[in-house]
């Protein structure tokens, strides 16, 4: 399910959720700035480990991990097709005259598609490891109306009522002879009709009660003055662990933008280097 | 009394909701003092829900429509305040409870009225434990609220309210999706908050029998007006026939009572409760006399002529989420058979039903329809015998017109135009909506809905119908009326197996009745041999209707038949035995 929370112990649940944010933030900087292969696929395996020490299943990882692989292939296959060759050594073509296929379109595919898994990982890691009331309350302490924040509390907390409505509508519907699971496409969108209508009718049912049942609940009383039962505090190992990542970001941008490090081959090379050198 | 004593002031107000040529409320005027307890009920459409809505002030701030007349609650008056600042006056309960939970926890669903209010974060804190140990979900502080049962998140709205403390509580049917026990438990705390804390309380109910000792007036609606106002006992006990026409549930001993009037035997007054009518009716029948023989009727099915058409063999199903919902479950259906299969929320009887018509496969064990094994066969043979009708129409109602709605079963199975023609017409003539199908399923009445539902199910032609709680939020004229359909079907032959947890139902329609408990069948039997057990029923949280509860009370003293389970039977035994002396 979206948005699960696993509760633990580790140095991440302590995290304020703004650190989080931010360490978020910094982390898509550093993935635009790496474009070593090596060093990405070593980053990603370096995320893995950041599940494992929050104590999340590796169970939960694989199934976030799986149903992305093909993705993954399709990001590599698709490279071919958007990124022209600079360097003039082409293997061979993936379609007669089209998709050349040289080792750097290779290993940018390549990066392109973990980068995606990256992504991600991330995303889900801060949101298995953050509880969505903590995410809220930053969200609003970061200047957001209060309003904002609720509706997006309530709205989370409703996915899993919907998806159990979604199932009872096509249970109903089965049961009376709807054949929905279709393979061809046109006849797939026509099969779900009868159940998207009964869902998006029960939902704008739904939405209505909510509000009456919020306002009911004093919610326009005073927003402003609203009590936020959550409360989150930056603590020195939220400003140690900020410091720290914002180091790190900095002298990855710096030694790729001035210095032109992680560039796809440069560990490649180094290695293949080392590997003359040595035979 | 100076006006200020009272709490809520109604001023001949008549509301029309917006787009609506009829009110909704027509002329009401009420007052109601500091500390009352106030019991309103009345048929659908009396207008108790907009009633409701209008203490708060949802009408006019939220819903619109002309509201003529003035609403003063607490000296204010309504027009001129709004909905956020009334609510921390009046504290308003829906009626439905799932649909007023909004957040991701139990603890947070109570705070979040308080966190409106704008209180500290400890008398929050203080306030959820109050609340929940007050209504006994202290377990679950931390359990998202849809994971609850239905009665359980009736508690958990209930327990957001109490909370916030408002002076005026406005409970719009608060113990629909309790069993008779919580209901109970519920009512004596209200009774607790009255007295204790002089607030006052509004409870719209359709379960009058149990409140006739907590209430300080009752108020009856119908059509947008107040008809009758008066004490409990007057009202609840001298009118119980005339609520009984107006398609109410009176409390079947007054209503018996008054039957026992016609016969020509005197009563002193009308009895309300059990112990009232111990009292009462053991004198009729110590006069009668204990040589009144009674003929033993003989009640038991004849199984064996009937043709077995369903069969479960030590079903065990298991959920994705590890819960096991069916532990070991045996049993036959019969050919002709009408079967309620009742228990608490979370017993399995649903589960056991999706069994039956495919929907589920069994983890281990068998089920065999029609000598197709469900494992087998795919769903679309089995709904060819065994229909199932939803809780809840609108699941499944989606097209533009009626017609289209009830043809859509057949077509999916493949019938011929023709074919399906013929049998949309005969379906909706056999519930009477064969001049509604042209119209648009969603702008017809819940009562209508439900019909089309029943047809569109009823039009692939099955011989075994399943319906899934179809009196739920239904006052007790609208359970009657769907339940005649399913009688009328199963005069025409169609095997009904009918899963409730309204004992009243089971005892006026059902011959068989299945009582599950935890996964399991607690027993299998005629109504009348089930409802003999009380010590079973108990066991899953039922209790027998309160005319059959005196009955057995009575023939432990009198040589009466103990096992009476309607008024009408009640009335009927007495006659006859009057007519024997």
């Amino acid at each position: 399910m979206a948005l699960e929370y696993i509760p633990g112990k580790s140095i991440f649940h302590k995290l304020d959720p703004r650190t989080k944010m931010i360490f978020f933030l910094f982390i898509l900087i550093i993935l635009l700035a790496i474009e070593d292969t090596i060093i990405v696929a070593l980053i990603l395996l370096s995320i893995f480990g950041l599940y494992k020490l929050a104590g999340i299943p590796m169970k939960k990882l694989t199934s976030i991990v799986k149903p992305i692989l093909p993705a993954f292939i399709l990001f590599i296959l698709l490279n071919y097709f958007v990124s022209p060759p600079r360097e003039a050594k082409i293997y061979f073509y993936l379609v007669p005259g089209m998709a050349p296929v040289t080792l750097e379109t290779t290993l940018i595919g390549i990066t392109s598609a973990l980068r995606f898994i990256l992504f991600i990982c991330i995303t889900r890691f801060i949101t298995l490891v953050t509880p969505i009331a903590d995410i809220l309350v930053a969200i609003s302490k970061m200047g957001a109306p209060p309003e904002f924040a609720v509706a997006l509390g309530i709205a989370f907390s409703s996915v899993p009522v919907l998806i159990n409505q979604f199932q009872t509508v096509i249970e109903a519907q089965k049961s009376r002879g709807a054949k929905i699971e279709q393979k061809n496409p046109i006849k797939k969108f026509f099969a779900l009709v009868p159940v998207i209508v009964p869902s998006i009718f029960l939902t704008v049912l739904r939405g209505m009660d909510i509000s009456k049942a919020i306002e009911s609940k004093a919610f326009t009383y005073n927003p402003a003055k609203r009590t936020y039962r959550k409360t989150i505090s930056m603590k020195k190992i939220d400003y140690a662990f900020i410091v720290l990542i914002a180091i790190i970001t900095i002298v990855i941008s710096i030694l790729r933008w001035n210095f032109n490090f992680f560039r796809y081959d440069s560990t490649l090379k180094y290695l293949i280097e080392i590997i003359k050198k040595y035979s | 009394m100076s006006s200020e004593e009272y709490e809520i002031i109604l001023k001949n107000v008549t509301y029309k909701y917006p787009g609506s040529d009829k009110p909704a409320l027509k002329n009401i005027d009420l007052k109601i003092r500091k500390g009352e307890i106030i019991l309103i009920t009345g048929p659908t459409g009396a207008g108790k829900t907009t009633l409701c809505s209008l203490i708060n002030g949802l009408i006019p701030h939220f819903y619109g429509g002309s509201l003529e007349g003035d609403v003063i609650v607490h000296g204010i008056n309504t027009r001129n305040s709004y909905i956020g600042y009334l609510s921390t006056i009046v504290g308003l309960l829906f009626q439905d409870p799932s649909s007023q939970l909004v957040t991701a926890s139990v603890e947070d669903e109570i705070a979040f009225g308080l966190e409106n209010l704008g209180l500290t974060i400890d008398e929050i804190d203080n306030r959820i434990n109050w609340a929940l140990d007050f209504i006994g979900l202290k377990e679950y502080k931390q359990q998202p609220p849809y994971a609850l049962s239905g009665g359980q998140q009736q508690a958990c709205a209930l327990a957001s309210i109490l909370a916030m403390k408002p002076l005026i509580y406005v409970l719009d049917e608060p113990t629909s999706n309790l069993d008779p026990i919580g209901s109970l438990n519920v009512f004596k705390l209200l009774k607790k908050i009255s007295l204790e804390e002089r607030k006052t309380i509004l409870i719209v109910e359709h379960k009058l029998e149990e409140l006739i000792d907590l209430v300080d007036r009752v108020i009856v609606m119908n059509e947008g007006k107040i008809i009758m106002e008066g004490n409990p006992r007057e009202i609840l006990g001298g009118e119980a026939e005339f609520l009984n026409s107006i398609g109410l549930e009176a409390p079947q001993i007054a209503l018996f009572a008054h039957e026992v009037k016609k016969l020509g035997i005197n009563l002193q007054n009308i009895p309300l409760t059990i112990d009232e009518g111990y009292e009462c009716f053991s004198k009729i029948f110590a006069n009668i006399g204990e040589k009144v023989t009674i003929p033993q009727e003989n009640h038991q099915l004849e199984k064996t002529e009937k043709e077995l058409i369903i069969q479960i063999k030590d079903v065990w199903f298991q959920y994705p989420n590890g819960c096991m919902a069916l532990k070991g479950v045996t049993t036959n259906f019969y050919k002709g058979e009408f079967v309620a299969i009742i228990g608490q929320n979370g017993s399995g009887k649903t589960t056991l039903a999706k069994n039956i018509n495919g929907l589920l496969r069994p983890t281990k064990g068998e089920v065999i329809v029609f000598n197709m094994n469900t494992k087998m066969v795919p769903i679309h043979k089995i709904i060819n015998y065994v229909g199932y009708v939803f809780q809840n129409p609108d699941h499944q109602l989606f097209s533009r017109r009626v017609y289209d709605e009830i043809a859509f079963g057949p077509k999916n199975i493949g019938l011929s135009k023709e074919e399906i023609d013929k049998r949309v017409i005969e379906v909706s003539k056999m519930l009477d909506i064969n001049n509604l199908l042209e119209e648009k399923p969603y702008e017809l009445s819940k009562g209508h809905r439900q019909r089309i539902a029943i047809a569109s199910i009823l039009s692939m032609m099955p011989e075994v119908l399943i319906i899934d709680e179809p009196t739920t939020g239904q006052d007790p004229r609208g359970r009657r009326e769907v339940m005649n359909i399913f009688k009328k079907l199963h005069s025409l032959g169609k095997t009904i197996i009918v899963i409730t947890h309204d004992m009243n139902i089971v005892a006026e329609y059902a011959q068989r009745c299945i009582v599950m408990n935890e996964g399991e069948i607690l027993i299998d039997g005629t109504s009348r041999e089930v409802f003999m057990r009380e010590d079973i029923l108990e066991k899953a949280h039922l209790k027998t209707p309160i005319i059959t509860q005196l009955f057995k009370k009575l023939s432990i003293e009198y040589n009466i038949k103990p096992d009476v389970l309607t008024v009408e039977e009640a009335i009927n035994f007495l006659k006859n035995i009057l007519e024997v002396k």
